[in-house]
């Protein structure tokens, strides 16, 4: 999964470079994420954080998990090209929240699913980006054809995924996660929701937010980023990106 | 603070030991591409990294060959326009595109390249022929030819002329592989060189043709057999063609049950010939005159099967030691009397007579262009041989302790050159390899890892295995003279001569039309249904491949299964015959 969702990452940032300025941004730059501070919460075994590194992010990996930490260490300590730009640290995104330290991306790819307190954790991720900086969440919808896919299948039935992994409960739709940014504000004062408008069916405007559906591929075993509004493309896994208003109204 | 510092140490380290120029053992010289093979596959790989933008920033790749290289990049060609190597490849338009994609077809020498307008290919056995020809299947520039019939030292020196001016790509030429180690699974591959250099790998690629050491190190296995067949090169000269005829740009090639022959266009005066055939036959004819061998030429291309097969026995009977020698006379009699007795006309172009006569401007036999024109002789020293087989990997990528390793062009897949695919195989292994690795890289993968490689094998093996079959099949269907069979496939190759489509398909599948328009992953920014769409639908095609593996698997369950039940029922048996006694 992790390609599609680097293709998306690099895609949003083209695109939003090119609306920012008028200078033209070469789509095929190694390495776009150079300059930027970049936060994945959640890193697991580095596998995002990792690939952030190598497209020049000076790229910091969050996880919960110590021996997550350990291992995304161990797996970076042999590549010699991460040692510059990579770190990982055995916190909590609100542990991180407590520093005046803030990043222009926060990634947190598969993590949403797994949380108690979503509407806090989406504003712990929110509140750790710098003005006009970048989101980027990949979870997975609550809809019964989520269900059959990663809970009967990958758990009950094949067991590719230990059971108990996920809680159906815990699945975020899309729309709900457009809702939130619909209301949600930045503590500063003036500042605006991060989505002040939609099209019709609730799907935001493309300088805003986006959501792309992730779907697998079972024949070529790979993942397929889905295009825009395709549909049911993202009844199932999908990635949102959403952008924090700029300081200045 | 301690990871600060450890850092900081690192790249004190790197700096001060010279990253890439000076590597000992101690210090192994970091690389992310080391490719082992300076052939055409391996040259063309570096060329095609190197051309891309984004790769040439971000990768540091090194080319290591044993043999001089710079053989190669001097390679005198301004001692006569005249002489041509023996070594010649036809160059698919596929694979020009390719080659002018990455900039490195500009420094092949296209005035010692030849285009091929026409083919024609018939039955040894039956004279069913068919022919293609570059102005009847559809081409938007006919005139360029269906393919290029390149010198595998052009070829080579041309990508080795742009490999030298692009940054970036060390080649370190008279240098051989002593080892390759790996310090455990996944680890990035250690290749030992003879000079005590020793290079650290993120993605070590094997172009080093048929005995790959890369495929030994990372323990692919391979399948495959030797034909009983030699393949014998040679450059020939001849007359050139006259104003009645068509300019020497076909190539002809006839099938005998002994393998097949071919004569490939070089100049108007000069071609290159290939022909498979039985091994005794082929050191019989590079022992023999050089005169006799292009005597046997001719007559290969012209005479009946019975006659060849006496000639061929001549030659064989002589070269053994009890066997008396045979003169260039002594076959040019016999070739007469041959000729002669299958009432050749001596006018037409079936005929050798005009080998020993000087050279005619007259009005040529109306069959002349249904055989190649005659060889008068074969340039010195170019009669070579070489073994020829098919092999096939079992995979492309190294896992485990082979782990970051890539097969392409030889060192993967070796063909019966009958279709002259083989050098194409391998260059669409390198287009493909180095667009895989251009994704991955702009994505900000690990070039070396399993996952990121896997695209590669997905679209190439089972691509490469459809040629390498189809040409087997073929090198077998037309080594019998059985005379059914030999009707069938005369019937069906003169069907298919007679369908256009058909034809113009199969010269696709070739490799004569290359894709239109460049496509680019990157730029493709909304994704795009359409291209969706295709891709699940050209998954489809791949369940074939799989279907055909899950099929064995349930046959070897099943084999297993009856033999299981077999036993039991006879232990049945025996036993309730004993209960019965």
């Amino acid at each position: 999964m992790n390609p599609v969702r680097m293709q998306f990452i690099r895609e949003k940032l083209v695109e939003t470079a090119l609306d920012d300025s008028e200078h033209k941004v070469d789509p095929v730059k190694p390495n776009i994420l150079a300059g930027l501070d970049v936060l994945d919460v959640g890193c697991g075994g580095g596998l995002l954080s990792e690939s952030l590194a190598r497209l020049g992010a000076r790229t910091l990996g969050v996880d919960a998990s110590e021996s997550n930490i350990a291992i995304a260490n161990h797996h970076a300590s042999q590549d010699s090209r991460l040692r510059d730009n990579l770190t990982y640290k055995h916190t909590s995104a609100e542990t991180l929240l407590s520093q005046p330290k803030r990043y222009d991306v926060v990634c947190s790819m598969e993590v949403l699913e797994h949380v108690d307190n979503p509407t806090m954790f989406l504003s712990t991720c929110a509140e750790l980006l710098k003005p006009s900086g970048h989101l980027f969440l990949s979870t997975i919808s609550r809809t019964p054809l989520a269900y059959l896919l990663t809970i009967f299948l990958a758990e009950k039935v094949l067991g590719k995924v230990s059971e108990g992994t996920h809680t159906y409960s815990k699945y975020i739709k899309p729309s709900e996660l457009i809702e939130y940014f619909q209301k949600y504000r930045s503590p500063s004062p003036n500042s605006r929701p991060w989505i002040t408008r939609t099209y019709e069916g609730g799907l935001p405007t493309r300088t805003e937010a986006e959501v792309r559906g992730l779907v697998y591929n079972p024949l070529q075993s790979n993942w397929i980023l889905a295009p825009r509004g395709a549909w049911g493309a993202t009844d199932c896994n999908y990635i949102l990106w959403v952008r924090k208003p700029g300081s200045s109204p | 603070m301690l990871r600060a510092s450890g850092s900081k140490a690192c790249r004190v380290i790197r700096r001060t030991c010279g990253r890439w120029s000076s590597t000992s053992a101690s210090h192994p010289g970091e690389y992310d591409v080391v490719i082992v093979g300076g052939g055409p596959a391996g040259l063309a790989l570096a060329g095609a990294l190197g051309s891309k933008q984004a790769l040439r920033e971000t990768l540091k790749i090194a080319l290591v060959e044993a043999s001089d290289l710079s053989k190669v990049h001097d390679w005198n060609t301004s001692t006569s326009p005249d002489t041509f190597s023996n070594r010649v490849s036809s160059l698919t338009n596929v694979s020009q595109a390719f080659l002018k994609g990455i900039g490195a077809w500009g420094e092949v020498e296209s005035n010692r390249t030849a285009a091929l307008e026409e083919m024609q290919v018939w039955d040894g056995m039956s004279d069913a022929r068919i022919t293609f020809s570059a102005a009847e299947i559809g081409l938007e520039h006919p005139e360029e030819g269906m393919a290029r019939i390149t010198e595998n030292l052009n070829l080579q020196r041309g990508l080795l002329r742009h490999i030298r001016k692009t940054p970036g790509i060390d080649i370190l030429d008279k240098t051989k592989v002593q080892s390759i180690t790996s310090e455990g699974t996944g680890q990035w591959p250690l290749v030992h060189l003879d000079n005590n250099q020793t290079l650290k790998a993120r993605l070590l690629v094997g172009a080093d043709g048929l005995n790959s050491p890369v495929r030994t190190f990372a323990q692919i296995p391979s399948f495959g057999w030797m034909y009983d067949t030699h393949g014998v090169v040679a450059t020939m000269h001849h007359a050139p063609r006259s104003a009645f005829e068509n300019p020497n740009t076909t190539a002809y090639q006839r099938f005998l049950p002994t393998g097949p022959i071919a004569f490939l266009p070089l100049s108007p005066t000069v071609s290159s010939l290939v022909w498979s055939t039985k091994p005794a036959l082929a050191s019989a004819l590079k022992a023999c005159d050089p005169s006799i061998v292009a005597r046997m030429i001719n007559a290969a291309f012209r005479l009946p099967e019975v006659s060849l097969q006496y000639l061929h026995d001549r030659i064989l009977s002589s070269h053994t030691s009890s066997g008396t020698p045979t003169s260039d006379s002594d076959i040019r009699d016999e070739i007469r009397w041959r000729e002669q007795s299958h009432a050749i006309d001596p006018h037409s172009a079936y005929s050798s007579s005009a080998f020993d006569a000087p050279t005619s401007s007259g009005i040529p036999p109306a069959d002349s262009q249904m055989v190649p024109p005659l060889v008068k002789s074969l340039q010195p020293g170019t009669v070579a041989s070489f073994p020829l087989r098919f092999n096939h990997t079992e995979a492309y990528i190294g896992e485990g302790k082979g782990a970051r390793t890539v097969l392409v062009g030889d060192a993967a897949h070796t063909i019966h050159p009958l279709a002259g695919q083989g050098l194409n195989l391998g260059l669409g292994d390198v287009e493909c390899l180095a667009r895989c690795i251009e994704t991955v890289v702009l994505a900000g993968g690990d070039i070396g890892s399993y996952t990121a490689l896997l695209p590669y094998t997905q679209e190439r093996y089972f691509e490469n295995h459809k040629v390498m079959a189809a040409c087997d099949k073929l090198h077998k269907l037309y080594s019998t003279t059985l005379p059914p069979v030999v009707w069938a496939r005369s019937m069906g190759l003169e069907v298919v001569n007679e369908l256009d489509s058909i034809k113009a398909a199969l010269m696709m599948t070739a490799g004569s039309t290359p894709a239109t328009g460049p496509s680019n992953a990157a730029l493709n920014v909304n994704g795009g249904l359409g291209q969706t769409v295709f891709n699940v639908a050209a998954s489809g095609f791949q369940v074939f491949a799989t279907a055909n593996k899950t099929m064995q698997a349930v046959q070897t369950g099943l084999t297993s299964a009856a033999t299981r039940a077999l036993q039991a029922a006879a232990k049945a048996a025996t036993g309730s015959k004993g209960e019965g006694k």
